[in-house]
């Protein structure tokens, strides 16, 4: 009889975010300023409306996040001062990275010529000039930009905002409604008001973990920085980031995203208070594809939380990390993440040949307007292509921005008022290695090992390492890091299913019986551990024993084919074949190709027919 | 065309002056003999006014006895309807003023909103400007304001003396980009 050990369990922290950003607009016409007597004053109509046109009304529209339109003469005018000021600034349009050679997808960034005309417009007195001079005013659709979505959800409870003190950190969680796979090709967030909504992220919750935080179903939850917890190898992929002016896009072929029945989309929004209070209610649009994906991106993230430990009033604190990538990569996008204290951010590459690629460099962090940058051309990264980030903090009072005053020793955390440094890179492997191991496996272990080097005391490095040493079938290895990473959790739940697991792959059944009792004391409802558990007694013919969990597990998830077959299983062994038999039966009904439950089912009537 | 322009200013002279809600000119000083008068600059479009009103609140109801206080509405094309709606939606205890003509703005020199002005019982001028330094620029806000400029000036005035800072310029939407 066959008896398996479920799918391995692992959880992988990844924080998703994604991006897509402004719209996509043409290059304002060059303009030459030198400016002579015989030049025509600069004009609204001529020489501002295309610049604000393309550059601001994107945002500055109504129903949009800029606080007032911008889309006739006498909307600029009344913000003309205002518009030259924040363009000087380059406070406005939003865009933080400087000018670089690796260009990103909708750049917001004003040229200089184009600053100093706004500039000289204003000291000319502001002229409207000639409306037949005026390109079209830009026209917006109203509602879902992508069309009608083929799936609309709506947060199921309004945050109210309220009307001042710090920003607010809320979470939504929507639940999806579908009975099967489905491959999402793109998404459109829309996050309440948009005026007050700074920045939200969505992150794929396939385990129902972050459910436990809501007060109740469908309350939310407060919180800056969440982490999701995963059962499967499923590297968070894509990045579902939202910001003022994002514009939705469609991922490209064979990047869709699978979402599956029990699978939750995590809204973690960031908001101002506006000075009233405001009803924040977030809904989200879903586009399917039939197309499964084949191109599997996977989000390495480079961090240096453990060096975040920054005395107060110091000006420089610098955090730098460096991986060198095992496999031959295409960089998608780039996600830079710190919070109040980062000043100064840059990314870059060295490939292997030595030269270097600056692959971001925000030379003024701004928290607020984080975003996700998507390249313009997927950047190749060859193997052995070291990327690096250099982050550098200023927790001095010079920083108006530090949430401390008088500053304080600031170390990592979740809070607005700890640190981070985060840089998320979103790659496509471009080749599958010989032996046919997924390439992105290759990444998660060359990366676990480097965050075990950076800090011995990582317990995801250890337990994610473990997990890609327990697929690639190194089972005592495996073991060996699951006993590294429950030297630093010897309760977790995952950690000790996992190497229960792995023991249970590598013939000890009765050793993995400890870590799996280990596990469901933690989380008596963790349904992997029973499971496990049960085929762990199964392997010692303790079928009586394997029989209980499977039915735990049951009780748990009453549609799991996989449990009513091996509680099948466990009754034939202990000869009690007409049960046996209506559980093999309801497995085929939850899954007609069951290949277990139908063998057994046939060795069953084979041996009552006898 | 210079000429043209200091007609048209004359021609206005004698309409300058704030206006109450229910449009019958208003000053602001005349109900408040001996005491201190603010006069606080608003514009419905800059967000940046709009998230003090919690700040002016707090303060107005602090002093309420000891000064008057007005908000103030620059914008010509604002109207009674507009600002009273304004005023519920951020439910505002302090009265409201029209200054289509920028009586008031000269006054009290001021030249963003949100900026305030504090005059003392004698009512002459004693501060302009900012209420703090909450905003750093229009794109980054400290998480508190370390200086609280309205509040000394209110202190000042009422202790009878000049405040530290007589004028400290606000980050916020200009008044003179408005008609």
């Amino acid at each position: 009889m066959n008896r398996w050990p479920r799918t391995l369990a692992w959880s992988l922290a990844l924080i998703t975010a994604t991006g897509a950003v402004g719209a996509l607009f043409a290059k304002p016409p060059a303009l030459s300023i030198s400016p002579t007597l015989a030049d025509p004053p600069v004009t609204f109509n001529r020489d501002i409306a295309p610049i604000i046109f393309n550059s601001c009304s994107t945002c500055h529209h109504p129903g949009e996040a800029g606080p007032f339109p911008l889309l006739t003469y006498s909307d600029v005018k009344k913000h003309a001062r205002q518009i030259a000021d924040v363009t000087q600034a380059r406070t406005m349009p939003p865009w933080l990275p400087d000018p670089q050679p690796l260009k990103f997808v909708d750049e917001l960034r004003l040229t200089n010529a184009q600053i100093d005309l706004i500039k000289r417009w204003l000291a000319q007195g502001a002229l409207e000039g000639d409306p037949a001079d005026s390109p079209p005013q830009p026209k917006f659709a109203e509602g879902w930009r992508l069309g009608t979505p083929d799936l609309i959800l709506t947060a199921q409870k309004a945050l109210i905002l309220p009307p001042e003190g710090t920003d607010t950190y809320w979470n939504f969680i929507f639940r999806l409604p579908i009975e099967q796979t489905r491959w999402m090709k793109a998404i459109e967030i829309h996050p309440g008001d948009k005026r007050y909504v700074h920045h939200a992220n969505i992150l794929v919750d396939r385990s129902g973990s972050t459910r436990q935080r809501e007060a109740e179903p469908g309350a939310g939850f407060g919180g800056m920085e969440i982490r999701i917890e995963s059962e499967v190898f499923d590297p968070d992929s894509h990045l579902l980031f939202w910001k003022p002016g994002t514009v939705p896009y469609l991922e490209p072929d064979g990047m869709a995203l699978r979402l599956e029945k029990g699978t939750d989309l995590i809204l973690n929004t960031h908001m101002q208070p506006s000075g009233k209070p405001e009803i924040i209610q977030p809904s989200i649009g879903l586009y399917f594809t039939p197309q499964p994906a084949t191109k599997l991106p996977m989000l390495l993230q480079l961090e240096n939380d453990v060096k975040l430990d920054i005395p107060p009033g110091v000006r420089n604190f610098l955090v730098t990390d460096q991986f060198t990538l095992p496999v031959d990569v295409d960089l998608l996008a780039i996600y830079p993440h710190a919070h109040y204290l980062g000043k100064d951010i840059q990314a870059s590459a060295t490939l292997p040949d030595g030269t270097k690629k600056t692959l971001i460099h925000i030379p003024l962090w701004n928290l607020s307007w984080q975003a996700v940058y998507r390249y313009a051309e997927p950047v190749f990264l060859p193997k052995g292509t070291t990327v690096a980030l250099r982050y550098v903090y200023d927790n001095s009072s010079d920083n108006p921005l530090n949430p401390n005053h008088p500053p304080v020793r600031v170390k990592a955390g979740n809070r607005s008022s700890d640190e981070m440094c985060h840089l998320w890179l979103q790659v496509l492997p471009i080749h599958v290695d010989a032996a046919g191991r997924d390439p992105r496996m290759l990444l998660q272990e060359a990366l676990a090992r480097h965050n075990i080097e950076k800090d011995p005391a990582d317990f995801e490095a250890h337990y994610n390492l473990a997990a890609m040493l327990q697929a690639a079938n190194k089972l005592d290895d495996a073991v060996r890091e699951y006993e590294s990473a429950l030297r630093l959790r010897r309760h977790d739940a995952a950690a000790n299913n996992a190497m229960g697991a792995a023991l249970l792959a590598s013939g000890q059944p009765g050793k993995a019986v400890a870590y799996l009792s280990e596990a469901l004391k933690t989380r008596p409802d963790y349904l992997p551990a029973h499971y496990n558990l049960g085929n762990a007694f199964a392997a010692q013919d303790d079928f009586a024993g394997a029989a209980e969990q499977f039915r735990l597990a049951l009780e748990l998830q009453p549609d799991d084919a996989d449990a009513e077959a091996n509680l099948g299983s466990a009754l034939a062994e202990m000869g009690r074949f007409s049960e046996a038999k209506t559980h093999f039966e309801h497995a085929l009904q939850l899954n007609p190709n069951h290949a277990l439950a139908k063998e057994n089912l046939e060795e069953l009537q084979r041996a009552t027919n006898k | 065309m210079l000429l043209v322009c200091l007609m048209s200013s004359e021609l206005a002279f004698s309409q300058q002056s704030a206006l109450d809600l229910d449009g019958k000119p208003a000053n602001p000083f005349d109900e408040a003999s001996n005491k201190i008068v603010v006069l606080i600059f608003l514009r419905r479009d800059c967000p940046v006014s709009s998230r003090y009103a919690p700040v002016i609140q707090k303060i107005s109801a602090q002093h309420e006895r000891d000064a008057s206080f007005w908000l103030v509405f620059p914008d010509k094309a604002e109207t009674p309807q507009t600002i009273h709606t304004y005023l519920q939606q951020y439910a505002y205890r302090v009265p409201a003023l029209r200054d289509p003509e920028h009586a008031l703005v000269k006054l009290a020199q001021v030249q963003i909103t949100p900026e305030v002005a504090v005059f003392n019982r004698n009512h002459q001028l004693l501060y302009d400007g900012r209420i703090d330094n909450w905003f750093l620029d229009l794109g980054r806000s400290r998480p508190a304001p370390t200086t609280h400029e309205l509040a000394d000036a209110i202190q000042a005035a009422l202790a009878g003396k000049t405040p530290a800072a007589n004028q400290v310029r606000g980050v916020g939407c200009y008044i003179s980009d408005l008609e």
